[in-house]
């Protein structure tokens, strides 16, 4: 593993640790809460060649995150071929994603080419960081994409927005896949992409990008369906039918209806809780004075056509 | 404000000027209304010489409105002997002071103003860096060497010729980086990565743990630009901050004050349950007496906090 000075501050007891060779106290400290500490164990393990990988492979199953990334940074920089079933598991497994990042560029590290098709896929992850990993990995282990679908996917993956461009129709499947990113910067990378390259295959795709729940996605989405041959007087349709962000005017109503002010206050104002106090205060004192139903009776009314009003006034707030 | 209502009635700045009444102008310098604070700064410029004293003793004001009007005020009067108490107005706490102070040491037109000037090209904040980089333009400074202009450059936010810097210049990003506003971080990062020097390593993998989404991700391709090994990616990235609802806080409020747990997870209808709860409550203390109460209502409250408890924990995790 490359060295790490200049990463970390030095800390003499893993150094002695090391040339001690004591592999399970340097697994112990793969949970420190120094992160330098970690970090210099992790390193230090990397050095203790073949006979650390048991008991790395049987620290991958720690419930520990750190212990994990630890340890597949080690087998990453021992590079035994041991480790690759293992971090193919942890691969597979939906866990967290610093720890499957790690197993990747591990794999990658390792030099394994049982590796590549566990990687391959990974290219159509819905994380960039996956996706990312993933390209590293796949460079390191000399792996060649033999058909259009993955040249578009490992661009994508590398973000070579250009050379995705210049792809043209073929890599409008893979951008179609990646859409499902759930980082909105690149969403509106790829409607970009598809705006420039004025495919009108993307239709599908600037359709479901209109109704995208980034704004900034949504207006890109406006610009690049001109490019690609998308009436203009369908685009205020299609945005119009996006999944709204703001407050749900139903609950809003529902909410002044049942207890008056409340529903204000969902709705960002802050006077909200002031009317409810005064609301609720007032139906206490008609309660003890009519007794507990005929106040109900005559607050319902009221604050039926009060939860119609805020319902309207919910729906107008704009989060176009 | 009640104070400046009453000050806006009384103050008439021209009267003041016509009077030369010094001292009366300097405390119309603390009006919010700026009209008013504007006019006076410009009444004081016009007394010139003879006002230098009390300004430069108004400078240790504690309120900073008058700081930041005497400041303007001596930087109308251009009085070379008020540049070493503008230098000290460079260490001022308040952000406003420092950028106001550092726009009025260049209408100096003093060698003396350089100093100051180069050293709220250090300031933390963009403000104060871009008044002093401007300031010393107009006084026609040349920075000395790279490290001069690559200060200078940052100072401008002008990111096209800080890629320019040589390598060895690297000291004025590692105040951007730390910079509150995250387009400062990000451009300063992409530029990091255009430079592409290995000195970088440490800055970015720290900043895979930046609060915003954006910044770390930047940070990770840039690192690769820079020669980071792909490994250190995860235990950087590992260190962001996550912003996910404590399980067991939703948990305990549900079963204390049932439905604010809910509340507390984003649902809008956990207010309500909050209030359903109060009146069944209430209800039932007067129906079923107190003790029957708590037995009816002790398993629901446990079985809401274990719901609450276990809709935290299924949350899915901000993207990294």
């Amino acid at each position: 593993m490359t060295c790490l000075h200049g990463f970390v501050s030095a800390v003499p007891d893993i150094g002695s640790l090391q040339r001690a060779g004591n592999i399970p106290a340097l697994i112990r400290h793969l949970n420190h809460t120094d992160p330098s500490v970690r970090w210099h164990a992790a390193e230090a393990l990397g050095t203790c060649g073949q006979r650390a990988v048991p008991p790395l492979i049987e620290a991958l199953q720690s419930r520990h995150v750190p212990v994990r990334l630890g340890a597949i940074e080690a087998l990453g920089a021992i590079r035994d071929r041991r480790a690759v079933d293992p971090l193919r598991a942890i691969i597979g497994h939906q866990g967290m994603l610093e720890v499957r990042l790690a197993a990747v560029l591990a794999l990658g590290e390792i030099g394994s080419p049982d590796a590549i098709p566990v990687l391959v896929p990974l290219l159509r992850e819905p994380d960039r960081y996956l996706r990312y990993g993933a390209a590293i990995a796949l460079e390191r282990l000399g792996w060649q994409p033999d058909n259009g679908a993955d040249t578009a996917f490992l661009l994508i993956a590398r973000r070579d927005w250009g050379a995705v461009r210049h792809l043209g129709s073929a890599a409008a499947p893979s951008l179609k896949v990646i859409f499902h990113d759930r980082d909105p910067e690149t969403r509106e990378r790829i409607v970009t992409v598809l705006g420039q390259m004025g495919d009108p295959q993307a239709q599908a795709l600037c359709r479901t990008a209109l109704k995208d729940k980034s704004p900034v996605v949504r207006w890109k989405a406006v610009l690049a369906s001109m490019n690609c041959g998308l009436a203009s007087y369908d685009l205020p349709l299609l945005l119009a039918a996006r999944e709204r962000t703001g407050p749900n005017p139903a609950a809003a109503a529902l909410l002044n209806f049942l207890f008056l002010g409340i529903g204000y206050n969902y709705i960002g104002k802050w006077w909200g809780f002031p009317v409810f106090m005064t609301y609720m205060c007032v139906l206490v004192l008609a309660q003890l004075a009519m007794g507990p139903f005929l106040p109900y009776l005559i607050a319902y009314p009221l604050t039926a056509l009060i939860g119609i009003h805020t319902y309207y006034l919910a729906e107008r707030m704009a989060d176009i | 404000m009640l104070s400046d209502l009453f000050l806006q009635k009384k103050t008439d700045v021209g009267a003041l000027m016509q009077k030369r009444d010094i001292s009366g102008l300097i405390r119309v310098l603390n009006s919010r209304d700026p009209g008013i604070q504007s006019a006076a700064v410009h009444a004081l410029g016009d007394i010139g010489a003879e006002a230098v004293g009390p300004l430069v003793s108004a400078l240790k004001k504690k309120n900073r409105y008058l700081r930041l009007g005497a400041i303007g005020a001596l930087a109308r009067i251009k009085d070379t002997g008020a540049v070493s108490a503008l230098a000290d107005m460079m260490r001022d706490p308040v952000s406003e002071v420092r950028w106001q102070a550092a726009i009025a040491l260049g209408e100096m037109g003093s060698r003396n103003a350089v100093a100051p000037l180069l050293s709220g090209l250090e300031d933390r904040d963009k403000y104060v860096r871009y008044g002093s980089a401007l300031s010393l333009w107009k006084n026609g400074y040349q920075p000395a060497d790279e490290q001069g202009w690559a200060w200078y450059y940052a100072a401008m936010q002008d990111w096209e010729r800080l890629c320019t810097v040589k390598s060895s210049a690297l000291a004025p990003f590692l105040n951007l980086v730390r910079d509150t506003d995250r387009d400062v971080r990000i451009h300063a990062v992409r530029v990091l990565g255009d430079i592409g020097d290995k000195g970088a390593g440490p800055s970015l993998i720290r900043l895979l743990g930046d609060p915003d989404r954006q910044v770390r991700w930047e940070a990770a391709l840039a690192s690769q630009k820079c020669d980071v090994p792909p490994m250190f990616l995860p235990r950087g990235l590992c260190q962001r901050p996550r912003i996910q609802k404590n399980p067991l806080v939703a948990g305990f409020l549900n079963f204390m004050l049932p439905g604010l747990g809910y509340g507390y997870l984003g649902k809008w209808w956990g207010i309500m349950i909050f209030q359903i709860d109060i009146t069944v409550t209430v209800w039932l203390f007067k129906a079923e007496g107190e003790s029957n109460t708590y037995i009816l209502l002790f398993p629901l409250y446990l079985l809401l906090a274990v719901h609450a408890w276990y809709l935290a924990k299924n949350m899915p995790e901000e993207p990294a």
